[in-house]
């Protein structure tokens, strides 16, 4: 068994450890790095921790942790790059449902202390975390209290948005807003019978306030999520991470464990700001992103004159071939289509018949930040050529060919030119301005946004029908 | 219908308005064509090729004129053609309306419909039948060859064995079609090209071609889209100071070539006596506005004139019929294209649609009576095109006074926000335990380094920094394992079950990471 001494020295070495793996994430040769940092950071959390002072049950404990690492390391062997979305948003829910059950056993632990207390007035011996609270004062109790409702809650609704969220990136679930009838109201009920629920709580009624409570912000974290569209999952898969980071925190002032506290705020404040980035990336309010749907059209957005010409696989590689300068925005829908390693095929033969070709990259591309990066990045093209939208959106209008795989709203030019356009103001990559333009699609439905997209009809804009790897391989032999 | 080509009268006139490839599109309309013997003699088209295109050779002016229902030529009628014109007939020419007021009082008598081709309004779908642009973009090109024939050295600068040639420096004025064909071919010959014109929205035009635009800092400058695409006269003070601009420019460069015309108007003096002798000896001045006046005072119109001081000014008015061939290909097909608007039906009949806004344009006598001039289209020429804002440099004080100004609010916001910030501590102090504020101490600081570190990530890695943040968000394992050795047996399987889950994440998480990472790799 360990002293206090050490396990104190570990937190702060985990603690430094955690916060150099973010910083690390700066650039990819970092990265690398960065990531060992985390990972010996949590071996040391974990491994000073459960040989501390106190902890016992390692009947218990042991058999859990291996299995559990036997089922990570399956579940991130297995899955797709491209379900990594889904991945991450079920991965959240773990942490959402350990958070509940952690408030709930410490709650469940200050009753039975202060039963046996109350019972023989004498100083029992407790073990583990009950022996933590049967040295707290009075005061200190409430304050605990407090804390674990904030977990529970947080926690919660992070369980059941996270798996929501889950079903809406992997299809399972419609990805379209959906609410009950009453729409916000519910929420805003749920939450005023959560409050109300804490009071009694706090105020001393038993454990079945808990109990309920977990099941309202169960409800709420359910109905929040399903009124969101599937294109805004990104900033809810980011917020959802906030979430997960804000419960551990709660914990940690519950448990009086400092790395719980650093480590919670350090993931709480992280999502958050990402969650911001993206939010100011589609120039989308961020209540209004969690509130759910797009906001209200202050007319009618213009009409779309012309028609969208098609294309076939000979008519874009002759452009290719003509081109010198080429341009890929990929979109959702190279992600669904599998096409990444094709675009690479495609892109390897262009730059070695000396072409410049870059990929233009949306900061909400995909239903991830960062999501056509780690895509690409999978598909071995190598990141130097693939910019942000920043970078390369002032280059449209000098270059050959821009091709668009599986995207629609971001280069939308409506959001530029139609004020009344639901998606006016949102930053958009300006396709439109190259010389040519090849959109790669499905057929002729709309975005996820369900925005008519004025590009695809423009005279420049060329449509090149189909799914996105299909279309690529016929392509691939015809490009020198 | 028969359309008919008479051979140009006015003297050095080389183009003709009909070409052999010209008339079988034509014939496809279901028109006959003819033309007069050795018409397109000038322009390279033998009356045999003519032949093998289908279109019946008429020995005598009369004879066609008198036979043919259309009559399509370059340039305007003369006394004795308007005066062979009968009722019924369509002349298709360059007519100038404005200046041939007598001509077009002539074929009113006669009866005529006389269709103007320099009346065609200036809208896209008029474009293919714009012969102005067409023979202005010829002008433009002839010029520069024009001036490369008078100039004494090269356009392109070289640096050989036997010395070092600097480039050439040309200047064009005006950049209408011509202007810019002018820059277009000097560029390509390697020339340092600058350009001016009045109307500042056509500076991305001039630059997308390679030349410099020579920007003047004018309040009241004008908007070409009010006028059809076309300048307008300017007013005395910017008269001078573009005066002034060119003045600079005069000992600099070696050709100068001007277009600028106002339509209606005499050409505008712009190049005056004292720059050309402030120019360097043997430079050149193309004035493709000899017609009009030109824009160059020494210019005389059809002539080429040596100054004092040995600058040659060229002052051709026929640049187009110059290059007869490529000339008369182009203008025939803009005819070509005339005819096709007035046969809707493809069945040889010719149908005067006077509602039509580009037909009605460009007709300027029509059953007897004078329709000139046109109301203005119902189509505007072009889109009002946004004026280029400039951004005004702001001075150093102005800079420094907006930074102190931005650095002041920030620190106000700051400053509130940290106020607000301890109060609230200060509250929270109050009511809460000591133990509590010491972790939330620790808490603070937490957000705030995350807060901190997370603005640094590379927007690329914005995915493996959410797989990372979820790994180590699994460390609510800790919770667990400080509860799991509990004495209650409800609290151990609970936290039995958030080890097993919490595990997964951070196990699974971190691999994913790795997995993710360990692809981006640079080329």
């Amino acid at each position: 068994m360990l002293g206090q001494g050490f396990v104190s020295a570990a937190a702060i070495a985990a603690s430094v450890l955690f916060i150099l793996s973010l910083g690390g994430l700066s650039n990819q040769e970092k990265a690398k790095r960065a990531v060992w940092y985390g990972i010996v950071g949590m071996a040391v959390a974990v491994f000073f921790t459960s040989f501390g002072p106190g902890i016992g049950g390692y009947w218990w404990l042991i058999p859990a942790m291996l299995i559990g690492a036997v089922v990570g390391v399956y579940v991130a062997g297995k899955v797709e790059m491209t379900e990594m979305p889904q991945l991450v948003a079920a991965l959240h829910s773990f942490v959402g449902l350990a958070a509940v059950f952690v408030a709930w056993s410490a709650d469940l632990e200050r009753r039975r202390v202060l039963a046996a207390q109350a019972a023989d007035g004498v100083m029992q011996e407790f073990s583990a975390f009950a022996a933590l609270v049967a040295t707290k004062a009075p005061d200190e109790l409430t304050f605990l209290q407090l804390e674990v409702v904030f977990a529970i809650f947080i926690g919660a609704v992070t369980f059941t948005g996270s798996v929501v969220a889950f079903g809406k990136l992997a299809g399972k679930v419609d990805g379209k807003p959906r609410q009950l009838p009453g729409g916000h109201k519910l929420n805003a009920g749920a939450a005023a019978l959560s409050l109300l629920l804490a009071i009694l709580y706090l105020n001393g009624a038993g454990f079945w306030t808990l109990i309920l409570l977990a099941a309202l912000a169960f409800f709420i974290g359910y109905h929040l999520i399903m009124g969101i569209g599937g294109a805004d999952m990104p900033v809810v898969v980011s917020m959802l991470n906030s979430y997960s980071g804000w419960a551990a925190a709660a914990i940690g002032f519950t448990l009086s464990n400092d790395l719980l506290i650093v480590t919670g705020a350090l993931v709480g404040s992280s999502g958050a700001i990402l969650s911001y980035i993206m939010c100011k990336a589609m120039n989308r309010n961020f209540i209004n992103v969690i509130l759910g749907g797009f906001g209200g059209t202050q007319g009618p957005a213009a009409e779309i004159e012309g028609e969208q010409i098609a294309i076939d696989a000979a008519g874009v590689a002759s452009a290719l071939n003509d081109a010198d300068s080429v341009i890929i925005v990929p979109g959702y829908g190279m992600a669904v289509a599998q096409a990444q390693s094709a675009v690479s095929d495609l892109v390897r033969k262009l730059r070695a018949s000396g072409k410049n070709v870059r990929f233009g990259i949306h900061p909400v591309a995909g239903r991830l930040p960062g999501h056509m990066n780690v895509l690409l990045a999978e598909a071995k093209v190598p990141y130097d050529i693939v910019l942000e939208m920043d970078e390369i959106n002032d280059d449209f209008a000098s270059t050959d060919v821009v091709i668009v795989i599986g995207s629609n709203d971001i280069v939308n030019p409506s959001a530029e030119e139609d004020p009344n356009s639901p998606i006016a103001g949102m930053p958009v990559l300006k396709v439109w301005e190259a010389k040519q333009v090849f959109v790669s699609k499905r057929g002729q439905g709309t975005g996820y946004s369900g925005i008519e997209n004025p590009l695809f009809f423009k005279e420049n804009t060329r449509m090149f029908y189909g799914d996105a790897r299909d279309s690529l391989n016929a392509l691939l032999p015809m490009v020198e | 219908m028969k359309i008919g080509a008479p051979k140009e009268t006015a003297q050095g006139e080389a183009r003709v308005a009909l070409t052999p490839e010209s008339a079988k599109q034509l014939q496809k309309l279901g028109h006959e064509c003819l033309v007069e013997a050795g018409a397109g003699a000038a322009a390279g088209f033998n009356d045999d090729t003519y032949r093998d295109a289908g279109v019946s050779v008429v020995e005598s002016a009369e004879a066609l004129w008198r036979d043919a229902d259309v009559v399509i030529k370059v340039r305007e009628p003369s006394e004795t053609e308007a005066h062979y014109l009968r009722e019924g007939q369509t002349l298709i020419a360059f007519f100038w309306p404005a200046q041939n007021e007598a001509l077009l009082e002539t074929c009113k008598a006669q009866g005529a419909t006389v269709i103007a081709m320099d009346m065609v309004p200036r809208i896209s779908r008029a474009q293919k039948m714009d012969a102005l642009s067409s023979m202005a973009n010829i002008a433009g090109y002839r010029a520069v060859i024009e001036a490369g024939n008078n100039f004494g050295r090269f356009f392109t600068g070289q640096v050989t064995a036997a010395g070092k040639v600097p480039p050439a420096k040309v200047l064009v004025i005006g950049a209408g079609v011509a202007g810019l064909a002018a820059i277009g071919t000097a560029t390509s010959l390697g020339a340092v090209v600058r350009a001016f014109d009045v109307r500042p929205e056509v500076s991305e035009q001039i630059e997308s071609m390679g030349a410099e635009f020579l920007f003047l800092d004018f309040e009241d400058s004008q908007d070409g889209s009010e006028s059809g695409g076309y300048a307008s006269p300017s007013s005395p003070e910017f008269r001078e100071k573009q005066l002034a601009c060119f003045r600079e420019q005069a000992p600099d460069v070696d050709i100068v070539i001007t277009t600028a015309l106002i339509p209606g108007r005499p050409a505008p003096k712009l190049w005056l006596e004292d720059m050309v002798a402030a120019m360097k000896p043997g430079s050149v001045i193309i004035d493709l506005a000899a017609e009009k006046g030109g824009n160059c005072d020494l210019t005389k119109p059809d002539e080429r004139v040596v100054s004092d001081n040995g600058v040659v000014v060229v002052g051709y008015t026929d640049f187009p019929s110059r290059m007869a061939t490529q000339a008369s290909l182009l203008y025939a097909t803009n005819i070509r294209h005339m005819l096709t608007d007035l046969t809707p039906e493809k069945d040889g009949v010719i149908q005067h649609n006077m509602e039509d806004d580009v037909i009605r344009g460009a007709t300027v006598t029509h059953q007897g009576d004078i329709t000139f001039p046109p109301p203005p289209p119902k189509v505007k020429a072009i889109a009002a095109a946004k004026p280029k804002k400039k951004e005004k440099e702001p001075t150093p004080e102005e800079k420094k006074a907006t930074e102190l100004a931005t650095f002041k609010a920030q620190t106000k916001r700051q400053v509130g926000l940290l106020a607000v910030g301890g109060a609230l501590m200060l509250l929270l102090g109050q009511i809460a335990p000591a133990s509590f504020m010491q972790h939330f101490i620790v808490f603070v600081l937490a957000c705030f380094i995350g807060f901190q570190v997370i603005w640094k990530v590379s927007h690329s890695l914005h995915t493996p920094l959410m797989a990372v943040t979820n790994a180590i968000s699994g460390i609510i394992i800790l919770g667990a394992i400080l509860q799991i050795g509990s004495g209650s047996g409800v609290v151990i399987v609970l936290a039995t079950i958030s080890v097993l889950i919490a595990t997964i994440n951070v196990v699974g998480g971190f691999l994913v990471t790795r997995r993710m990472l360990a692809m981006f790799q640079k080329s």
